[in-house]
């Protein structure tokens, strides 16, 4: 089924939970919405269901407008992270209560209807067995099986794992993953996790405050986030802005000036946003790079000390990029393209924290009072330590362009 | 997906049905209680068609009016207040720290006087301080003079501690349990000794209780009906008895005029209340609650003792208060006039049965009627509680208003609700151009019904109100109406507490006295708690056998509300 929402507003009173949405869906296809939480990636979900009506535009499921359809009319499957299980039902009378409404598709009886999803999710044979005696991930596949039972046509996941450790959370989203590409259902995901996302959809849309930032497949995504936002929100980011001072060669690249601002505004702002992106739970990454990108203080690219005044500034040489002397832009470098040995574009900056990962080594460079992330493969991290001076830099052609 | 028309039509009604049971709960409201009260207020602002503030201001400027009615239903208000909280407050501080054999049991029972029938207490405690009473008796076995303590304002007080101090005990209680002891452990470890712990950080945490119990208590016992007309006779008359009084002589104007000034002081104590205990819902329950002790210490200290001794003779008033008007009851029931065992009273009621007249009070039909009255409450009132559960638990615009236009019949007296469905739907009502009129009986239905359902609502609506709203939506979502999965899904769960407001419906429908007694005036629909009280005028002896009647009846509804109720810190 294809599903359409064609310019979704949701108010709440002055609140607004939703502006001007749209979306559109392929048959079959495994949709994302991811964002922090408060972006309206729920609300765009209860709208699709029917839990709430969109105070303007439209929802449509193969074309047909479903303003005024309520939720049972809509034949769409629905897991919450919660699970919802009926307590008072048995795992079996759970899966088989849609069957009350419709018949089961394929004409079987609804027994056999009920075995053959529960086989769906590994659970044969759990028919007779009280919810609340099952794992987390056990009452999960239970609820997954009780939405896919009476064949909807749209399958709405609701941060579905969340309640689930780490492990078993990767597990289960293979699982649902291999289930929604053997029934071909159209499904839409809801996660605050952008990895999963990135791993497991066809497409996502990246939402924030309650509009769509991006729409695209997850590499895409990943690799030309369309703004600043996505760039942070979407994996780990380090963003500057700066002004173009000159193409070189043809456009080939180009000089960026990257202005500092003075340095108490600096910092104000700096903590300002990150206080506001804690209050609205933004992640980490998001909080990072804006400390990162608030950190504009001036340094010249051979590194050398120079005294700190309003002015001062460091050029960068970016590649590819359409722009014209003078124009304002905002680039971003991702922390895996930051490396030791890099000849272009180096900075200098103190070791202030190291986080080893396995492969990688996660280094927070403190420059001029801010902070950058750098990824290290694990062969160079020996060459991080705590209070060090380290240079980095980073290949005019790995920096991407946000508006 | 075909459906047939037939199906279609069905799930129409389906998705209507919960709209449809909500205007008709509202269409009963305004006709059985909204209807009735404006017809009091009316009364007592109309004169001959013409608006006058006269029967009002009279009241007002009387000065025995606002001296011995108003004041004094005030002064003894709050002397009783006082004496719940001095009886309420030692059993929560045993309940909440003490560990001892049946401390649970205690506990559930102190919901008993919530349906136990007021007029049946009444009757324990002339049984109890009554000139030939357990008291006086028990004085003259060891030789003491007897004490007169029937018609005193003390008597008054004492039966509503009755009622009352098992609430200030139970919220109290609650709201102790709920004090964490790492809390406390803090305040020790900071160097706060142990009173001082207590006054800094458990006392700041028990005052909002103590204040929603106490403020209870004042409104309930300021409307406090059958307990002062038996305790205090015509000479210590609350507003209440005083409406009832004037009903009984027919001034109507009157009578209003006084119900509307209690109504308009009711209402404004309520508000005050529900306001107050908006902002104080204790968080409830805690994982570390302060440990319980032994009520007999392992060492003994002179502070040990103390408070051993003292929770002896706590114990001891207890059981004066609470145990002893039931068993004098029961003891005066099966008590001749010349001090030996009989079953004379109980004779008594079967022979009025067979040979009474018709204008006697007949014990059978009593019976009868109290139970067909109480079936009738429960088919109104169940469905009317639980809709009205469903609704102020969900959020939508002008949820306060509904939440406080559906509780106001708790705040309105049934004195008031009866006096208003006399004046206007027994006695008859023109609409649009037909004579309606409805039975004494039916009056008594809608009284009982008005008075019963916001206790099924309370008793329902905290479990609607845990109930995880994904699990209607994942219901709707598998294609369950709205009423299908209130059905299917949330009835089923929340079934207990629905068994647990139908028995309280059941319980207030069979001790409800106030309505009754002036709806039932000159019809033969009088219910047990009636004939007690036309008993309890001439004798003693048969108003106590019927009261033990009523006390079977009652304990059946308890055993049932204990059984499946479980919120009762919250009433």
């Amino acid at each position: 089924m294809k599903l359409e929402l064609d310019g979704v507003s949701k108010r709440y009173g002055t609140a607004t939970a939703l502006e001007d949405v749209s979306l559109s869906v392929k048959d079959g296809e495994f949709f994302t919405l991811v964002g922090p939480s408060g972006c309206g990636k729920t609300t765009t979900l209860r709208c699709i269901a029917g839990f709430e009506s969109p105070t303007e535009g439209a929802v449509r499921f193969d074309g047909d407008s479903m303003v005024g359809v309520p939720p049972e009319e809509r034949g769409v499957g629905v897991v919450f992270q919660n699970y919802a299980l009926f307590p008072h039902m048995s795992v079996g009378e759970n899966v088989a209560y849609g069957l009350r409404f419709v018949d089961p598709p394929g004409g079987v009886s609804k027994d056999a209807r009920v075995s053959e999803l529960l086989d769906l999710v590994d659970l044969s044979g759990f028919e007779d067995r009280d919810p609340d005696s099952l794992s987390g991930g056990q009452q999960q596949r239970v609820a997954l099986a009780r939405a896919l039972a009476p064949g909807p046509d749209l399958l709405l996941l609701d941060e579905p794992m969340s309640a689930l450790d780490a492990r078993l959370r990767e597990r289960l989203r293979r699982q649902v993953k291999r289930i929604q590409s053997e029934l071909g259902v159209t499904t839409v995901y809801v996660t605050h996790d952008q990895s999963e996302a990135l791993a497991v959809s066809d497409r996502v849309a990246v939402l924030n405050r309650g509009r769509v930032e991006q729409v695209g497949v997850p590499r895409d995504v990943y690799r030309r986030p369309r703004t600043r936002f996505v760039a942070e929100f979407v994996g780990e980011n380090n963003v500057f802005d700066g002004v173009v001072k000159r193409g070189l060669t043809d456009r080939q690249a180009s000089l960026v000036e990257v202005e500092s601002r003075p340095e108490t505004e600096g910092v104000g702002a700096a903590v300002e946003r990150a206080e506001a992106s804690e209050a609205t739970g933004a992640v980490e990454a998001a909080e990072a790079a804006e400390t990162a990108e608030a950190a504009e203080a001036a340094e010249t690219a051979e590194a050398t000390e120079t005294p700190r005044t309003e002015t001062d500034s460091h050029q960068f040489v970016l590649g590819g990029i359409d722009a014209d002397a003078g124009d304002s832009l905002t680039f971003c470098v991702r922390p895996e393209h930051l490396h030791v040995d890099a000849e272009a574009n180096q900075i200098r900056g103190t070791v202030v924290d190291s986080e080893f990962q396995g492969s990688t080594t996660r280094v927070r460079l403190d420059w001029r009072g801010r902070e950058l992330t750098v990824s290290v493969p694990d062969s160079e991290d020996e060459s991080f330590e705590l209070g060090d001076d380290v240079v980095v830099g980073f290949d005019p052609e790995a920096t991407h362009v946000v508006e | 997906m075909v459906r047939t028309a037939s199906r279609r039509v069905a799930r129409l009604l389906e998705q209507r049905l919960l709209s449809v049971v909500a205007a008709a709960t509202a269409v009963i409201l305004v006709v059985l209680f909204y209807y009735p009260v404006a017809t009091v207020f009316a009364d007592a602002v109309l004169a001959d068609g013409r608006l006058t503030l006269e029967p009002i201001t009279a009241i007002l400027t009387s000065e025995f009016y606002l001296v011995d009615i108003i004041w004094f239903t005030a002064k003894q208000a709050f002397y009783s207040t006082l004496a719940s909280l001095a009886l309420g407050l030692p059993a929560a501080w045993l309940f909440a720290r003490f560990e001892f054999h049946g401390r649970e049991t205690l506990r559930s029972l102190t919901i008993l006087p919530f349906v136990m029938p007021s007029i049946m207490v009444a009757v324990g405690f002339v049984a109890t301080f009554g000139r030939n009473g357990t008291l006086n008796r028990a004085l003259s076995l060891f030789g003491l003079p007897t004490v007169e303590l029937l018609f005193t304002l003390e008597a008054i007080i004492i039966a509503h501690a009755f009622y009352n101090a098992p609430l200030v005990a139970r919220i109290v209680t609650a709201a102790w349990e709920s004090v964490d002891a790492r809390a406390v452990e803090t305040a020790r470890s900071l160097g706060a000794n142990p009173f001082r712990a207590f006054r800094d950080v458990v006392l700041p945490q028990l005052l909002p209780s103590i204040g929603v119990g106490a403020t209870l208590t004042f409104i309930f016992t300021f409307a406090s009906f059958p307990i002062v007309l038996a305790l205090g006779g015509f000479q210590l008359a609350t507003i209440e008895v005083f409406v009832f009084a004037k009903v009984r002589d027919l001034a109507y104007a009157e009578a209003a005029s006084l119900a509307v000034i209690e109504t308009v002081i009711s209402l404004t104590l309520t508000a005050v209340y529900l306001r107050y205990e908006a902002t104080q819902r204790a968080a409830g329950g805690t994982a570390n609650p302060l440990p319980r002790r032994s009520v007999v210490p392992d060492t003994w200290t002179t502070k040990s003792a103390l408070q051993t001794v003292g929770i002896a003779g706590y114990s001891v008033v207890v059981v004066l208060v609470f145990v002893v008007p039931i068993a004098s009851m029961l003891l005066a029931s099966v008590t001749g006039g010349d001090g030996s065992l009989t079953l004379t009273h109980y004779a008594f009621l079967a022979e009025r049965q067979v040979t009474g007249a018709s204008f006697q009070v007949k014990p059978l039909p009593a019976i009868w009627n109290s139970l067909v009255f109480a079936v009738g409450t429960l088919l109104v009132a169940v469905p009317m509680g639980v809709t009205m559960a469903v609704l102020t638990t969900r959020q939508y615009r002008g949820r306060t208003l509904i939440d406080a236009l559906a509780m106001a019949p708790f705040a309105v007296s049934g004195i008031v609700v009866g006096l208003g469905l006399l004046r206007g739907l027994v006695f008859g009502v023109d609409v649009f151009g037909t004579r309606i009129r409805v039975t004494g009986a039916l009056a008594i239905v809608a009284a009982h019904a008005v008075g019963a359902y916001p206790f099924v609502t309370r008793n329902v609506a905290p479990l609607f109100s845990r109930l995880d709203g994904r699990l209607v939506e994942s219901a709707r979502s598998l294609g369950a109406t709205r009423t299908r999965a209130l059905l299917d899904i949330e009835l089923p769960l929340v079934w207990t507490g629905v068994v647990a407001g139908a028995a309280f419906a059941v319980a207030i429908s069979i001790g409800e006295f106030d309505s009754t007694i002036i709806l039932a005036e000159g019809s033969g629909s009088f219910t047990m708690p009636v004939a007690v009280e036309r008993l309890l005028g001439r004798r003693l002896g048969p108003a106590t056998a019927m009261g033990c009647v009523l006390l079977v009846v009652t304990s059946l509804s308890f055993l049932v509300v204990d059984r499946f109720g479980g919120r009762w810190g919250e009433l």
